[in-house]
């Protein structure tokens, strides 16, 4: 798997997915959806795709001493490599909003969504969505990425849009809480961030595996 | 010794079904694998390597079924579709650095050796190379982990006279060396050059596996070259 990762890097990557990592700077955007910042870093990740197409990066694959089990492992491993660079640094910065500029007037005035180990959790969600949804479905024949990218697409926008509202919702406003307030509520956003995003990965690669197991290449 | 034996295998499509193909291939040999296009060679090719899914039949390698030993056995073969397209602005120096990670017997003096017989340059990219060049670059991957059993997918089509001369040269340098070839073509003089057998395939049926020897006595006629001889074979059987 460490080889893969490293053909991956060394060759299949497009240079500007790792550009794309300064997307997790949109956290620190007053009177922005931050949450577009897990959408841009998976936009990221989507040109790498494009470029292992257009590299035909598979059909080199084919000639090593790998099964399509591996290939597949292998794009999942540059791919959540990416995703856990992108949510550390998302991180980090949603921890110096949540400490250092909690009482900042940009963020206190701020009509839309804060950082906070809510944001984490839904910027978790965005990421299983992107392995269970774009992954899984370029796997279903190892080419296409347009009709993936859309599926993925719709939801994503769906669910920026429901947590920008969700804390507009009478008794909902909880979840945008500043810096440490309603701790509790938050590190049970995240947990469920977390346990969603292993879940909808775990899915992922395992029918990514059963679907690119059936292409006829 | 017999180094890859296919039985039965069989493929449907909506469009062509490749039929019960049945061969061997022996270790320091070169079977030469020739059809039309649309025959079903690359098919048979793609099925003994897992890349397309057999509706039936059995492959194995060196003695091992292919289902369930893929790596070991990839480790011991060299596969190529003829011209490299992969990677085509990364230098060739980039790509055979990562390639040699994959391959427990990665030679790098076999590596410098054949890039200086085939006149390579490392820091060259495929988009810069002849199509010629990019099967040799090919080739060069496959020769450095020491393949002993190379499945080679058309590399003379698009090459020039000189260049496939060169690249049966070097077939016949292997099978010296006791590699098995086994590579599909549609040029027949290719096969006529270096093959020791030939496997003949139509319509997605093998027709004949036997020596050059045996095939010409079986199918040829007094005089025929073997273009005259599949020429005169496909007319038949266009006509049936």
């Amino acid at each position: 798997m460490k080889n893969m990762l490293y053909k991956e890097l060394k060759l299949a990557a497009a240079g500007i997915s790792y550009f794309f990592l300064a997307s997790a700077l949109f956290t620190m955007i007053p009177g922005y959806p931050i949450l577009m910042s897990g959408g841009f870093l998976t936009l990221g990740l989507f040109y790498s795709f494009q470029s292992m197409r257009e590299k035909h990066d598979i059909e080199y694959s084919l000639l090593l001493p790998v099964s399509k089990a591996d290939i597949v492992k292998g794009k999942y491993a540059f791919v959540l490599l990416l995703e856990g660079i992108g949510f550390v640094l998302c991180a980090i910065l949603t921890v110096v909003r949540m400490t250092f500029l909690k009482a900042s007037p940009v963020y206190l005035e701020n009509a839309l969504m804060g950082a906070n180990l809510v944001y984490l959790g839904e910027l978790l969600l965005i990421f299983g969505l992107f392995n269970a949804i774009f992954v899984r479905g370029f796997f279903k024949t190892g080419y296409y990425i347009g009709k993936p990218f859309l599926c993925y697409g719709i939801p994503l926008l769906l669910l920026i849009g429901l947590a920008e509202a969700a804390h507009h919702i009478p008794g909902l406003g909880l979840l945008n809480a500043f810096g440490t307030d309603e701790i509790e509520i938050q590190l049970i956003a995240l947990a469920c961030g977390v346990l969603l995003f292993v879940l909808l990965t775990f899915v992922g690669i395992r029918q990514s595996v059963k679907s690119f197991e059936k292409v006829d290449l | 010794m017999s180094v890859c034996e296919v039985k039965n295998l069989r493929k449907e499509y909506p469009s062509f079904t490749l039929d019960d193909a049945s061969f061997n291939l022996e270790a320091g040999t070169i079977t030469g694998f020739i059809g039309r296009n649309g025959a079903g060679k690359t098919t048979t090719i793609k099925s003994m390597l897992g890349y397309v899914h057999p509706t039936a039949g059995d492959i194995s390698y060196f003695g091992m079924p292919f289902a369930g030993n893929e790596n070991i056995i990839k480790q011991r073969i060299g596969y190529s579709t003829g011209m490299v397209n992969y990677y085509p602005k990364h230098k060739l120096r980039e790509i055979a650095g990562v390639t040699k990670r994959f391959f427990d017997s990665w030679d790098d003096e076999s590596y410098r050796r054949y890039l200086k017989t085939f006149e390579l340059n490392e820091e060259k990219t495929p988009s810069e190379l002849s199509d010629g060049m990019k099967v040799k670059f090919n080739l060069l991957l496959a020769l450095s982990h020491r393949a002993e059993l190379l499945i080679l997918d058309e590399p003379t089509s698009g090459l020039d006279p000189f260049s496939r001369d060169e690249l049966t040269d070097l077939f016949v340098y292997l099978k010296n060396q006791g590699v098995a070839v086994f590579f599909s073509t549609h040029v027949t003089s290719d096969i006529e050059k270096c093959a020791d057998r030939i496997l003949y395939i139509r319509h997605g049926k093998i027709v004949l596996g036997d020596t050059a020897e045996g095939f010409r006595a079986k199918l040829g006629q007094p005089g025929e070259t073997l273009e005259e001889t599949m020429l005169r074979l496909e007319k038949e059987a266009r006509n049936q």
